[in-house]
């Protein structure tokens, strides 16, 4: 019982990453009908930032992410206005090849500014274990578990009753109408990008506390599509709940069957969900597939 | 007239040599190096060429090989072997480089294999001892390093005599690759020699992070001596893992553990590791190549150095070593003549003696146990070089 309930405890950490970036892929998928594969980069990127900000200013956890995530947010405006406002009105085909080339690009950047070498990243967060019953953590494990509760429980409530998460709502369900009441759609597809890169930020500074942060960390991007398939790819919540999935998925087969099976047992997910359920456990029926 | 005819042949036959020959004037002897100069491995391609531009500039400062002046030609590969193939023709084709002293990974040397035989060209393959470098011997190809294998059995062997822990079971954790297999090679001697418990062997994809599951696995196996065949980040993950789960460990890593950036990932999880390598990290020969590296680079040349830069400034002097031997007519032919011979070859003590006159072409295979002192990020010598 002790080996299940650890395998469980650390997939669920894993599974809170995962969690974290697949909303990221899924809120701007929801907002603007586009899979963005340079999510993962953008998590990679956020995070040397943050790394930067550490080293210039020696700040901890709370202040850290409160520079960061502005500073993500803009990096994600940015992205949105130079890469992929000019491709409105393209097939969307061409706009995940942006992001495509978008991702490359910035891989070459963060390994231009930071270099190759891989750093530890604590924010002043303690490094000491922390038992929870029999169950031992390290906090930077604890905080992104609380971190992926907390995103999920502002995007509801975003998505429910502000303005602007109601007209992104709008915008997913049917654009042309949206535009008709006074939506303004470009506004939307910043915002979507803004809030995205957020979720970029937190996911990214989260994963570097607990695994270091190096420039293989883009990679993360594409380990967490399995929890966005599964999740729905328009299903922000959802997309949440399934990292968490993934991660007990991964983690228990790696455990008890082992031979590598984590990393390929996301993907058999997604095979698997693609032939039952394409939508995702919490996606829209009539989503289109890219 | 006779002599006067045997003489000017000989010269024509001696010059033609030399044009045969590329890379070499009178004043100049290009050596070229495929590296990995970009990329997330770019870490280990400024190490070699630093110690590249050490011991080039040293020999230089030295009069050269026979008055002849050193040039370092370096490409990058990205870490691509594709990429490798390609920089070696350019090396040959356009640079026309007469050897090559710098070999990128284990895939990349193979790639480059087919353009190094047709060449001839002398080469020392000093950052990827792999047993496919060396068997089948290429004629031109020698290998200075030793084996992963041997490394993880060196360590393990000090362990098993040392430090004698308590009720021992030892683990494996190991990349499902050829180097993981090479590791898993000298962890299964190791137990098999030694006769203990073996508590088990994990394999890991290559890039993993997240090693909870694999750690646990170990925990529950009662692993108390492990063999941590993760490499930089995945090394200290790992460790980092042991440590959350209050696991006592004796480890063994594999020797780019000892390079400074893999030092400060990994000390923070507090366990003193141990590591096997073929170059010196601590003592006065190290300190005294530190001192005259000092001469020739840069303080952030400096501070960029690790065991890479040691190994392939050997194989740099081993090279002209052999160059020198060959006096004013140089030719491939001659170099790698030389090479074959190459008995005892000093390197100030910063590895064995290079020695390249046995049926591989392989030295440096004599391996140091160091131990980590986590706290302080240093490391000290628990054995002499030996062979395994």
């Amino acid at each position: 019982m002790d080996l299940f309930l650890l395998f469980v405890s650390t997939g669920l950490v894993i599974g809170a990453s995962y969690g974290l970036i697949a909303m990221g892929f899924a809120l701007v998928y929801k907002a603007t009908g586009v899979v963005n594969f340079a999510h993962g980069e953008l998590v990679m990127l956020t995070a040397y930032v943050a790394f930067s900000l550490t080293q210039a200013f020696d700040l901890s956890f709370i202040p850290l992410m409160l520079v960061t995530i502005p500073i993500s947010m803009l990096i994600g405006l940015a992205l949105e206005r130079i890469f992929i406002r000019p491709m409105l009105g393209e097939p969307v085909f061409s706009i995940v090849m942006v992001t495509i080339g978008l991702a490359v690009i910035l891989r070459g950047v963060t390994m231009m500014i930071w270099g190759p070498d891989p750093h530890n990243l604590t924010a002043g967060v303690t490094t000491r274990v922390i038992m929870i019953g029999h169950l031992p953590f390290y906090a930077a494990q604890l905080m992104s578990i609380a971190a992926l509760a907390i995103c999920t429980a502002l995007a509801w409530a975003f998505l429910r009753f502000s303005r602007i998460g109601i007209a992104m709502r709008a915008v997913a369900a049917h654009e042309t109408a949206a535009l008709l009441v006074g939506i303004s759609v470009k506004r939307i597809h910043a915002i979507a990008w803004a809030l995205s890169a957020a979720l970029a930020a937190v996911a990214g500074v989260l994963f570097a506390m607990n695994f270091k942060l190096a420039p293989d960390l883009w990679f993360q991007g594409l380990k967490s599509f399995p929890a966005v398939i599964l999740g729905g790819l328009d299903a922000i919540l959802g997309s949440a709940m399934a990292g968490l999935i993934i991660g007990l998925i991964e983690n228990l087969s790696q455990g008890y069957i082992g031979q590598g099976l984590r990393e390929t047992s996301g993907f058999i997910v997604i095979i698997v969900v693609l032939m039952v359920r394409p939508y995702g456990l919490f996606g829209d029926k009539d989503i289109e597939r890219v | 007239m006779k002599h006067l005819a045997g003489a000017v042949i000989a010269a024509l036959m001696g010059s033609a040599a030399m044009a045969a020959d590329p890379g070499v004037t009178d004043t100049e002897i290009r050596i070229g190096d495929v590296n990995i100069m970009t990329g997330p491995a770019s870490f280990i391609g400024r190490a070699v060429s630093i110690g590249s531009k050490i011991a080039a500039d040293e020999i230089n400062a030295a009069g050269g090989v026979n008055g002849r002046k050193i040039t370092i030609v370096t490409e990058d590969d990205g870490y691509i072997p594709a990429r490798s193939f390609q920089a070696l023709t350019k090396l040959l084709e356009v640079d026309e480089i007469f050897a090559l002293n710098g070999t990128s990974g284990t895939a990349n040397v193979l790639a480059m294999m087919p353009l190094i035989e047709e060449n001839n060209l002398p080469t020392i393959v000093s950052t990827a001892p792999n047993e496919l470098v060396y068997d089948p011997v290429r004629p031109s190809v020698f290998t200075l390093g030793a084996s992963y294998s041997d490394a993880f059995y060196a360590q393990l062997k000090y362990i098993h005599e040392n430090t004698q822990p308590e009720n021992p079971v030892y683990g494996l954790i190991r990349q499902d690759d050829d180097f993981g297999l090479a590791v898993e090679h000298g962890y299964e001697r190791a137990v098999k020699d030694f006769g203990v418990k073996d508590g088990g062997i994990v394999r890991f994809k290559k890039g993993t992070s997240n090693f909870a599951a694999e750690m646990i696995q170990m925990r529950a196996a009662g692993v108390n001596v492990l063999a941590n065949g993760g490499i930089i980040s995945g090394a200290a993950n790992i460790l980092s893992e042991a440590r959350k789960l209050g696991m006592p460990l004796e480890s063994a890593q594999v020797w780019s553990e000892d390079m400074p950036l893999s030092v400060n990932l990994a000390a923070q999880a507090g366990y003193d590791y141990y590591v096997g390598d073929y170059v010196a990290l601590t003592g006065d020969d190290y300190d005294a190549f530190v001192e005259k590296a000092k001469q020739y680079v840069t303080a952030d040349d400096i501070a960029a150095m690790n065991r890479y830069t040691l190994v392939t400034y050997a194989a740099l002097h081993a090279m002209a070593e052999a160059m020198g031997q060959c006096g004013q007519d140089l030719t491939r032919a001659c170099t790698v003549e030389n090479l074959r011979k190459l008995k005892d070859f000093e390197v100030g003590g910063i590895m064995a003696p290079i020695s390249f006159d046995n049926d591989k072409q392989l030295s440096g295979t004599a391996i140091a146990v160091y131990q980590l002192d986590a706290a302080s990020k240093t490391f000290t010598r628990k054995t002499d070089f030996a062979d395994y």
